[in-house]
């Protein structure tokens, strides 16, 4: 079957009416709880499973991958406007996104969001649809080596992001890295800094970790506040529009995110996470005016949504291609296809085309019915800024609260969120950048368990890591990262004032315009 | 006032509780309530999916929901504890073997003993592992590659879902029994096993049947055997490892899936739930469901379950033992 062919046939899968009716339903819920902080796509594809045994497989797993992708178009709304990451990926959205919003451009940072998310979608189908066996292949041949030196590529790149203290960076990556090591240690099974508590075998719960340093922390810090100011202004409808100054300096990092995530995606328990780290490191790397960024650079926010979407569907390929599941949540999916007695696998295309189309179209279908329900919402998203702060903030706790305990049941990671929100909180006051603790926690031990047992695969010797093509680029890339900004203050000190900053700011620009 | 209210609320709920534990619970009336079903893992994994195939035609059986309730973590460990945890007499669990056999060897205190803290009430299903190999391996079936290891000890290497897993212990037991030596390299999920296997990085792997056959049917893997007793029906023509290539007889390591209940639950209760359990899973489309995710339905009376619960304590704490001894 050509890929003509096999869109044509998609479409009839995914426009029977059934299908469609669950895919929409899907891409809505999705929409909703990933709005709720805390609550995303995990916990309500955890709800909808039961629901999965009685309708058809085709269905079941459109609907299952509309609340995935619906998810994360709904992630950027509490991230931008109440500093309410949901998942690591929102974290990045929210570095810009929500200084935006306090300056009153939180409908342009949604707006920015939605657009980038669904042209990263678009262009992450596209990919899927001319790369997928290609990337398969790819996904193959990364071995433990490639994946330690990718991520620890990933670490050097990102690990400045946020911040203008490097020692303060650095601190918090390696507070991240140490967090990281609670649990079962892989390779011996021995437990590390559990304090003999069977709740931290498996470790942190990574939404307690999130919920706790952005949102808690987030709640505390404004009750200070809250007395004093009253809700924010009006929001008018000029003011969810983009200028066409913003829609210009989105494109190119919409499709630098889209690249990125579509290929980071597609390899096996890396996905979106790093893309948005990434995305967001390259934007800022590459800025003219890397210090625009944190203080709400929409570039900073169209790169990383336009990644993690597009990672979000090129996980697929991995999924379906070799039925290797790269995140709980595929997991999750591969279990509802399994017990419809479908095994995903390499003959997953052949055996069953009408599956693996008819989910491709219906991304495309679940995708532009998102960005029609969504943007109209943005306003209404917006207002929710209105409600006055002594109920939003009780109300956000308790979501969090709801969030964090469904990810696993347990009422010890409500507790945890709670004192995770104190030490938060005393962060914040210090200027620490909590989004480099949670890059470090997410990394770190993704680059310790690769790079173990790539020293277990070649017996200890660590020429593997330039033997291997694959992991000597990204050891070089990241030896250059390190060497880079050396070399460039060396050269700045030669022509001081060569490369002064901009003492016209964007926003300094914008002000003088009205 | 708000202490008070908070106080009198709670002198309701710790009534409601005194009484709930006082009334005896006769198996007659019972159940009084929904069933609640502790789960140690996560939604979609293959333990919920048994208890959730179970728990339907239970819930019919018995007149009263059955809620599955997911309490993942600590290899099951956590879902054991979480139902020792209740005692309403509604409250039992589906656990795989891991929590009563091995886990206590693994994790410093596990807070249960397995033998005197849980009434066995039924085995529901089981699965063989199936030694798996890439098809560039040269070697076709488990005498050449037992022949294989002894030409080059400790060169081979297997992937293992982790440190004490079935995986791990499974081939530790074949390698002991075969008089080799394969060297481990720990993974997380066969997902990631897998990949390895097809990258080229690793040897082999001792995995579920389920996770090597899409590969095989692609002519990427081939399965060399497989550890129970009689062929497999999922995989019915990879023959079975026991009585091959100087491997005893009685060559079996499974992992098992079971219906549990706290130490003291009344035997009259057991003995309803075994009995009921026992009728669900003959019941054809059942066993087919199961065989679909891997799994063989395999009931039986509280007492089988209960020696199987000793014979594997002491089968995995002897290799664990070995295993500790040559790591020293």
């Amino acid at each position: 079957m050509t890929t003509l062919e096999g869109l044509a046939h998609g479409f009839t899968v995914a426009l029977q009416p059934e299908v469609l009716i669950y895919s929409l339903f899907g891409a809505l819920l999705g929409t909703f709880v990933g709005v709720l902080p805390g609550i995303g796509a995990m916990a309500a594809i955890t709800l909808l499973l039961p629901l999965t045994y009685y309708i058809s497989s085709e269905a079941a797993l459109v609907m299952l991958a509309g609340v995935y992708y619906g998810a994360q178009y709904g992630g950027a709304v509490a991230s931008i406007l109440l500093r309410l990451p949901g998942t690591p990926q929102s974290v990045v959205t929210a570095l810009d996104g929500y200084p935006m919003a306090q300056q009153g451009r939180g409908g342009v940072a949604l707006f920015t969001a939605m657009i980038s998310s669904f042209a990263g979608s678009m262009l992450g189908i596209v990919v899927l649809v001319v790369l997928a066996g290609w990337l398969s292949a790819v996904a193959t041949e990364f071995g433990a080596a490639d994946y330690a030196a990718m991520m620890i590529m990933g670490l050097v790149a990102a690990s400045t992001i946020g911040s203008k203290h490097p020692a303060k960076s650095f601190a918090m990556v390696v507070l991240g890295l140490i967090l990281g090591c609670v649990g079962t240690d892989v390779n011996s099974g021995a437990q590390r800094l559990t304090f003999g508590r069977t709740e931290l075998i498996d470790g942190i719960n990574l939404v307690a970790l999130a919920m706790g340093l952005f949102g808690v922390a987030e709640v505390i810090s404004n009750i200070r506040r809250a007395d004093r100011h009253g809700p924010p202004d009006r929001v008018t409808l000029r003011q969810l529009i983009p200028t066409r100054q913003d829609l210009r300096r989105m494109v190119a990092p919409v499709l630098r995110g889209t690249g990125l995530g579509g290929m980071l995606g597609a390899l096996p328990g890396t996905g979106s996470t790093i893309s948005s780290f990434l995305s967001y490191a390259m934007e800022q790397r590459i800025a003219r005016q890397p210090e625009r960024f944190g203080k709400g650079a929409i570039e900073g926010v169209a790169g990383p949504e336009a990644a993690n979407n597009s990672a979000a569907i090129t996980a697929f390929v991995p999924t379906l291609t070799l039925g290797i599941p790269g995140d709980p949540i595929m997991a999750l999916m591969l279990g509802a296809l399994i017990i419809h007695g479908i095994q995903p696998g390499p003959l997953m295309l052949e055996a069953r085309p009408d599956m693996f189309w008819g989910l491709v179209v219906s991304f495309g279908i679940g995708n532009l019915f998102l960005l029609i329900l969504n943007l109209p919402l943005i306003g209404i998203w917006v207002s929710m800024l209105r409600i006055p702060f002594r109920w939003l903030y009780p109300a956000i706790i308790v979501f969090i609260c709801l969030g964090v305990y469904s990810v696993r049941g347990s009422v010890f990671d409500i507790a945890m969120v709670a004192g995770i929100g104190a030490v938060g909180y005393a962060l914040s006051l210090a200027a620490f950048s909590p989004a480099l603790l949670l890059l470090g926690f997410v990394l770190g031990p993704l680059i310790e368990t690769n790079l173990r047992r790539a020293m277990l695969i070649s017996r200890g010797d660590p020429m593997i890591f330039l033997e291997r093509p694959i992991a000597c680029g990204f050891i070089m890339a990241a030896v250059a990262l390190i060497l880079f900004p050396m070399v460039k203050s060396v050269f700045r000190g030669r022509r001081p004032g060569a490369l002064p900053p901009d003492p016209r700011g964007i926003w300094t620009k914008k002000k003088g315009r009205r | 006032m708000i202490t008070h209210i908070s106080r009198r609320g709670f002198s309701a709920a710790a009534i409601a509780i005194a009484l709930t534990a006082a009334t005896p619970v006769l198996a007659q009336e019972w159940p009084t309530g929904p069933l609640h079903v502790y789960v140690g893992f996560p939604a979609g994994s293959s333990p919920d999916t048994i208890a959730r195939m179970i728990a339907e035609p239970l819930a019919e059986a018995l007149g009263q929901p059955v809620v599955i309730e997911n309490k993942p973590g600590a290899g099951g460990v956590i879902g054991v504890q979480q139902m020792l945890a209740q005692s309403d007499g509604h409250s039992f669990g589906v656990t795989i073997n891991g929590p009563l056999t091995t886990a206590q060897r693994m994790i410093a205190d596990i807070g249960y003993d397995a033998v005197t803290d849980i009434a066995p009430v039924s085995l529901i299903a089981t699965t063989p592992l199936v030694l798996a190999v890439s098809s560039d391996f040269a070697a076709d079936d488990a005498a050449s590659f037992i022949e294989d290891a002894k030409a080059r000890p400790g060169e081979i290497s297997y992937g293992s879902v982790g440190q004490g897993s079935g995986a791990h212990l499974t081939a530790e037991l074949f390698a002991s029994e075969a008089g080799i030596e394969l060297f481990h390299i720990p993974f997380q999920s066969y997902a990631e096993v897998t990949t390895s296997i097809l990258g080229g990085e690793i040897d082999s792997g001792f995995m579920a049947p389920s996770a090597a056959l899409p590969h095989v049917e692609a002519g990427k893997m081939k399965m060399l055997g497989v550890t129970s007793a009689e062929p497999f029906p999922q995989v019915p023509d990879v023959p079975v490892l026991a009585g091959q290539a100087g491997l005893p007889d009685n060559f079996r390591a499974e992992l098992w899936d079971a219906f549990i209940a706290p130490a003291g639950t009344d035997p009259a209760i057991i003995e309803r739930l075994n009995t009921e359990i026992t009728a669900i899973l003959g019941d054809k489309e059942i066993q087919e469901k199961l065989l679909a995710i891997g799994w063989k339905a395999e009931g039986g009376a509280p007492d089988l379950l209960a020696q199987r619960i000793v014979e594997d304590t002491e089968l995995w704490g002897a290799v664990i033992d070995k295993t500790e001894a040559a790591a020293e």
